[in-house]
């Protein structure tokens, strides 16, 4: 007993008391609702099994009828828009505002700091915010397109079949773009700036520099950046009840609000997990993918 | 001789700070100059002007004939060479060297080739697949090097290259790069704090301070005639040391403040106060009568040479023959007089 305190106090006994507990919280936390999730995806869920674990065994059953479901495809079509479009102007963007900020002017910082407020903010607030923005009849988004001529009449985005998945593009875009330029802000001032005085000198103009210097050494920041940014718009729930609860018609219902849908609508919760599982392999796959392009990380 | 670099009144602020107060200097083709100064003094900041990282306030600068001002740096056909190396992390050393090369439209294989004969000339050859950070701290200059060679620049352009490098490696690299530019027949521009390195590698040594250059010449000539106290201090190792003194009445000799006398070379003007500048390796230990006297505070030696201090601190003496002289012993130390620098006491000027 005597060693066994002991080691606690300085040997392997403290190592495996501290990795113990670090474990212990993500089974309990993370692991356990996770493994959970999976195990109801294949089985059969409904009113009476609710309250058990050992369910009838289902197989793949959920995840053919998951895919037979009729809205499947444009949940999965306005998924990849969602995910895809948010991402891509969310990176761009803050890309360029990140290269921007970095020109270091006068202020360059504090104005770059209150870029965070749209980060701080909460989803549902922000919903709601974009929600006026983007209102049919009286949204500032729809006067100011109209005063400059680009659209004549006004645009429903909330409630017209073809806008709606993009009014809560726009509005994850505004939401998650602080939190990239932040990012890459980071990973810019690492950059060395005689790496750039040397490029300059060997011949190099803005657009090379930024091609051949700063790209390449980005990587790592653009692959956390990026790989943060899916796991992030594939979490993103609170703008869509704020702005288009997934209508009209389904036509702005991505996957994981079509998981909640299915499980705390319609109290199909075997359907529900089989949607998350899926939602997961993909997290899963980009995730790999991020780990290993990461690997052969070349700094300094 | 033409002049390949070309400063008239250079002038540099940051702000209130004057860095450069007009600064001219011409450098001639193939020459290889030394920038010295202390800290602070604007040599790099004179360096950087020239390659355009710094944008100068007023003046000419003219590179090859050609005005530079408002010229960016990829114009300027210049090369630099870094402290830091500023080796591109993320290439290999052959990417390093051929970055300029594939910027301009050079095709593949001849800069693949071109790489490869500056990899011979700079012992490179065996490391052309690595990446920077696989490289010793030695190679990396030597990559540095290479990738201002490959090009073929106007001149090349050094901020401090070998003060990462460790004492055996840098004297190595001083005669590396002083090889180099002979057998490139290059004009070089080097940027330094340390005097030694200005004296053994340049032509023509620059000695700035404050902003504005105290002297400039042949290594040799500063050394033997400095125009004022501060290069006199600067250049020569150990320092030169500095004694106040009264001329003479018969303008021969400087009397010191114990009433000891120094013999010059030179008359001087008699009764004028100055300061008598004696370099410690012109300083013989006396074995007849002697100029002057100091009792020995410490005694250091190399094997080869022999440092004395006074005890007071304000002397020093190199011997390059073993001494028996021991602390606390007081000597009598004598100088040819021709070696004797006097200096003004309020101006710093040379007498």
């Amino acid at each position: 007993m005597r060693r066994f305190l002991g080691s606690l106090r300085d040997g392997a006994g403290f190592d495996i008391l501290l990795v113990g507990a670090a474990m212990v919280f993500l089974i309990a936390m993370a692991g356990l609702p996770l493994i959970y999730n999976v195990l109801m995806s294949f089985q059969q869920v409904d009113m009476f099994t609710l309250g058990s674990l050992i369910r009838p065994w289902a197989g793949f059953q959920n995840y053919i009828d998951v895919v037979r479901e009729p809205a499947f495809w444009l949940v999965a079509k306005n998924t990849f828009i969602f995910v895809f479009f948010s991402m891509g102007g969310q990176f761009v963007i803050g890309f360029a505002l990140a290269l921007f900020f970095a020109q270091n002017f006068p202020g360059a910082s504090t104005i770059r700091g209150l870029f965070l407020v749209s980060w701080v903010m909460p989803g549902l607030v922000v919903g709601a915010i974009w929600s006026w923005i983007l209102a049919g009849d009286f949204g500032v988004l729809n006067t100011i397109l109209k005063n400059f001529g680009v659209i004549s009449s006004n645009i429903f985005w909330k409630s017209d079949p073809a806008f709606s998945i993009w009014a809560v593009v726009i509005a994850n875009i505004w939401l998650g773009l602080a939190f990239n330029m932040l990012l890459l802000s980071v990973g810019l001032a690492a950059i060395p700036r005689d790496l750039y005085e040397a490029a300059e000198l060997d011949g190099a103009n803005a657009f090379q520099r930024f091609w051949t210097i700063t790209l390449p050494m980005m990587r790592s920041t653009i692959g956390a950046v990026l790989s943060l940014g899916l796991i992030g718009t594939l979490q993103q729930f609170d703008l869509f009840p704020a702005i288009t609860e997934g209508g009209p018609a389904n036509t702005s219902t991505v996957a994981q609000f079509w998981s909640w849908q299915m499980s705390f609508k319609l109290y199909d919760f075997a359907k529900g997990a089989t949607i998350s599982v899926m939602m997961l392999i993909l997290v899963l796959i980009a995730s790999i993918i991020y780990v290993r392009s990461t690997r052969h990380e070349v700094r300094g | 001789m033409t002049a390949q670099i070309e400063l008239k009144n250079i002038d540099k602020h940051y702000g209130a700070f004057h860095a450069l107060k007009k600064v001219s200097l011409s450098i001639e083709k193939g020459s290889f100059v030394a920038l010295v100064g202390p800290s602070g003094c604007g040599k790099s900041t004179l360096l950087r002007s020239i390659a355009g990282l710094e944008t100068i306030t007023s003046g000419d600068l003219h590179i090859a004939g050609k005005a530079m001002t408002g010229v960016p740096p990829r114009h300027r056909d210049i090369a630099m060479v870094f402290q830091s190396y500023a080796l591109y992390p993320h290439m290999t050393v052959e990417e390093n060297l051929t970055y300029s090369l594939r910027l301009h439209g050079v095709g593949k294989a001849e800069a693949k080739a071109k790489a490869a004969e500056v990899a011979a000339t700079t012992g490179l050859s065996a490391l052309l697949p690595r990446y920077p950070r696989q490289l010793s701290g030695g190679q990396r200059q030597r990559v540095a090097m290479g990738r201002a060679i490959i090009r073929n620049p106007k001149a090349f352009l050094f901020d401090e290259p070998l003060s990462n490098l460790d004492a055996a490696l840098r004297v190595q690299m001083r005669k590396e790069i002083r090889a180099l530019h002979d057998r490139l027949g290059a004009t070089s521009v080097y940027v330094t704090h340390d005097q030694i390195e200005a004296m053994t590698m340049a032509d023509w040594v620059v000695v700035m301070r404050d902003g504005i250059i105290e002297q400039q010449g042949r290594p040799l000539d500063l050394y033997d005639h400095p125009v004022n106290r501060f290069v006199a201090g600067f250049i020569g190792s150990p320092a030169m040391n500095f004694l106040d003194g009264t001329v003479s009445e018969d303008g021969g000799s400087v009397v010191l403040a114990g009433g000891e006398r120094i013999a010059l070379g030179k008359p001087a003007e008699p009764n004028r106060q100055v300061i008598a500048g004696l370099r410690p390796e012109h300083l013989r230990i006396a074995q007849g009568p002697a100029d002057f006297h100091v009792e020995v505070g410490n005694v250091e030696s190399t094997g080869s040479a022999t440092y004395l201090g006074s005890r007071d601190d304000r002397l020093q003496v190199v011997q390059t023959d073993r001494s028996s002289v021991a602390v606390g012993d007081r000597v009598g130390l004598e100088i040819d007089p021709a070696l004797v620098h006097l200096f003004d006491p309020q101006t710093g000027a040379r007498i």
